[in-house]
């Protein structure tokens, strides 16, 4: 199986986020466009260890044949920090739409003024 | 050791938070702070005769974690644990909870840590997790304008920061290491095709995190939200948007294949011209501060990008300069708008009369801003137009008439009368700490121009002449812009209609993810031509 389909699908979904951004009127719309671009990068990282014949660095001895484990370690973290991103990203939503009755960007901007 | 600066800090915080009450973690607050900006001090000392190394993990070579104090980083550290300092002293006698003083000595580690590491995932990490941190801090008093702007912030920040690590992702796919001095050891032998992606990706973050022109629009927001604490604002003004334009720093000489000088340079020039007057058209004292940090940014970046010894060292000299005047600025701005109830610039007056020591801090800190002789702005801004070519030394010559503009409008809330009846001695109800904090920095921006040179050799390791003849003729330009911005802004900002319309100029969200592509696109177009 050729793998670069992987990356080459990361980096369109990239840009498909980035696409929602752009056309994004609420916050929450905005909010899941930046969780799909958190996925991209992640799967876009992952792709990088992949070879075609390579085993998982995990027990046994793979020798030469280990894949790189780093990618991965390095996601665990990206995808935790991403958790708690989007955690603080819903809970200020909460708070924004109880204070505003609404998550509309050109509204906000609005009412930002009212004090 | 260089670890514990990130570490301690962090777990100061989470100790307050836990074991202390508010009123306690005041003082602890003050205590530890004090201590930090002393280890930081002690860690400058050191990395004067070398830098100093530490492996995390003790992995050496390229394969664990970096962390570096060179003197460059720890310059900032020092400055970053000073500042901090600074604010706890002005913060002491205000009645926060622990969740900030947490929230703080977290920032501070985080601050301390971008400017120490040399890992690019840990820059991504650390980054991540100060905007979160410092959202939160925006939107600390919960009222619509603070929620709108923190909310703004965030999400731009973050989407900057995943632009940020796709790049990473392509700087290790390509040259198989994180550390920033291996991978530019590294791409120095790779064709160029293989950096554009990743070098446009990059930047494309970083340039968000900078503020340069089209992707500055959270920058007014998160510095100059009415209710954010001052100390909040200074900081963010003094020292957190130094990290962005640190990394520009370490991270644009990595591709080696690209050199994008020029690029910035266009990008430091158009921000510090449109940030100018964007500022001028303001009439909010905080937005006033707040948009001319877009414009000082684009003159550091400026500096930066020039190509020469002594514009560098001048820029980089002008950032801690700004840290300093526009500190002092914030924090003043912050007991003028408690005294007087209102942000209006109009309707202000007096503050000399109502605060004089404040008021001499403020003036000090706006001669420093305009580049007045003797003060630390102007040694910079000579060093920064050393030997450039006419046109920039002109554009940045109006970059300074445009400075000094809107700071004739800033100082028009100094002088006059104060409105109504004020009771009791001049001075009265503000507090000794908050006096001391905004007059120590004053002060720092006089003594940094007197001893300029001095500074620059004690700080940078680097002698720099400064030539009488050709300061003297800086001097001249400085008051005869002065003149020349005093007639602008009598006969034509107060009436113009043009400044009020861009006054409404405000972009919004989708707005400034379109920028983010579009600068993208840019830089990638810049790149494969470079």
């Amino acid at each position: 199986m050729n793998y670069e389909i992987v990356e080459i699908f990361a980096v369109v979904l990239f840009f498909v986020s980035l696409f929602g951004l752009i056309t994004s009127k609420g916050v929450i719309k905005g909010i899941v466009s930046i969780i799909i671009m958190e996925i991209s990068v992640v799967m876009f990282f992952l792709s990088l260890g992949f070879r075609s014949g390579i085993l998982p660095p995990i027990g046994g001895d793979v020798g030469q044949n280990a894949a790189d484990p780093l990618p991965q370690a390095l996601m665990i973290t990206a995808i935790i920090i991403g958790v708690a991103v989007t955690a603080v990203n819903m809970t200020m939503l909460i708070a924004l739409s109880r204070q505003f009755k609404t998550t509309e960007w050109d509204l906000l901007k609005k009412m930002k003024m009212d004090e | 050791m260089l670890p514990y600066f990130v570490i301690v800090s962090i777990i100061i915080g989470v100790f307050l938070y836990v074991f202390s009450t508010a009123k306690a973690a005041r003082a602890v607050a003050v205590v530890a702070q004090a201590v930090l900006t002393g280890f930081a001090g002690y860690l400058f000392f050191l990395a004067k005769d070398g830098d100093i190394v530490t492996h995390i993990g003790d992995y050496e070579g390229f394969l664990g974690m970096t962390l570096i104090a060179d003197t460059t980083s720890s310059v900032f550290v020092a400055l970053t644990a000073f500042l901090f300092m600074i604010a706890a002293i002005y913060c002491f006698n205000d009645d926060f909870s622990k969740l900030f003083w947490f929230l703080m000595f977290v920032w501070q580690g985080l601050i301390i840590g971008i400017f120490l590491t040399r890992d690019l995932f840990n820059i991504f990490v650390l980054m991540e997790v100060a905007t979160v941190v410092i959202s939160i801090l925006i939107m600390y008093k919960r009222d619509n304008r603070s929620m709108y702007d923190g909310m703004f912030y965030l999400m731009t920040g973050i989407i900057a920061m995943q632009f940020y690590l796709f790049g990473v992702g392509y700087v290790y796919k390509v040259t198989g290491v994180l550390d920033i001095d291996a991978a530019a050891a590294i791409f120095a032998e790779l064709p160029k095709s293989s950096q554009i992606l990743p070098f446009a990706l990059m930047m494309t973050g970083i340039a968000l995190k900078c503020a340069i022109l089209p992707l500055f629009s959270w920058l007014p927001k998160a510095h100059g939200t009415p209710s954010a604490p001052p100390a909040v604002s200074a900081l963010l003004s003094g020292i957190y948007i130094k990290c962005g334009v640190y990394m520009l720093m370490r991270i644009q000489p990595m591709f080696a294949a690209i050199d994008a000088s020029a690029f910035f340079l266009v990008f430091g020039i158009i921000t510090g011209i449109a940030g100018f007057i964007l500022a001028m058209s303001q009439s909010d004292i905080k937005l006033i501060l707040a948009y001319h940090t877009v414009s000082q940014v684009g003159l550091i970046v400026t500096g930066l990008s020039i190509g020469y010894n002594y514009s560098y060292i001048g820029g980089l000299y002008h950032a801690i300069n700004h840290a300093l005047f526009k500190s002092t600025l914030f924090l003043s701005a912050g007991v003028i708008i408690k005294a007087y109830g209102t942000r209006s610039v109009y309707d202000i007056h007096g503050v000399f009369r109502r605060f004089p020591l404040v008021g001499v801090a403020t003036i000090l800190a706006i001669l420093g801003i305009t580049g007045a002789p003797l003060m630390n702005g102007s040694i910079s801004k000579y060093f920064i137009m050393f030997g450039t070519t006419w046109y920039i030394s002109a554009l940045l010559i109006l970059m300074n008439l445009g400075t000094i503009i809107s700071f004739i409008k800033y100082s028009s809330v100094l002088f006059g009368h104060p409105e109504g009846e004020v009771s009791g001695e001049p001075g009265e109800g503000v507090s000794v700490g908050k006096q001391a904090a905004i007059l120590i920095l004053g002060t720092l921006c006089f003594l940094g121009g007197i001893f300029g040179r001095e500074f620059i050799y004690f700080l940078f390791n680097v002698r720099l002449n400064v030539d009488p003849a050709g300061y003297l003729e800086k001097s001249a330009i400085f008051i005869a812009s002065l003149f020349g911005g005093y007639l602008i802004f009598r006969y034509y900002v107060k009436k113009s209609v043009l400044l009020k319309r861009i006054r409404e100029i405000d972009l919004g969200f989708r707005e400034t993810c379109i920028s983010l592509g579009g600068f993208f696109g840019v830089a990638l177009l810049v790149a494969s031509f470079l």
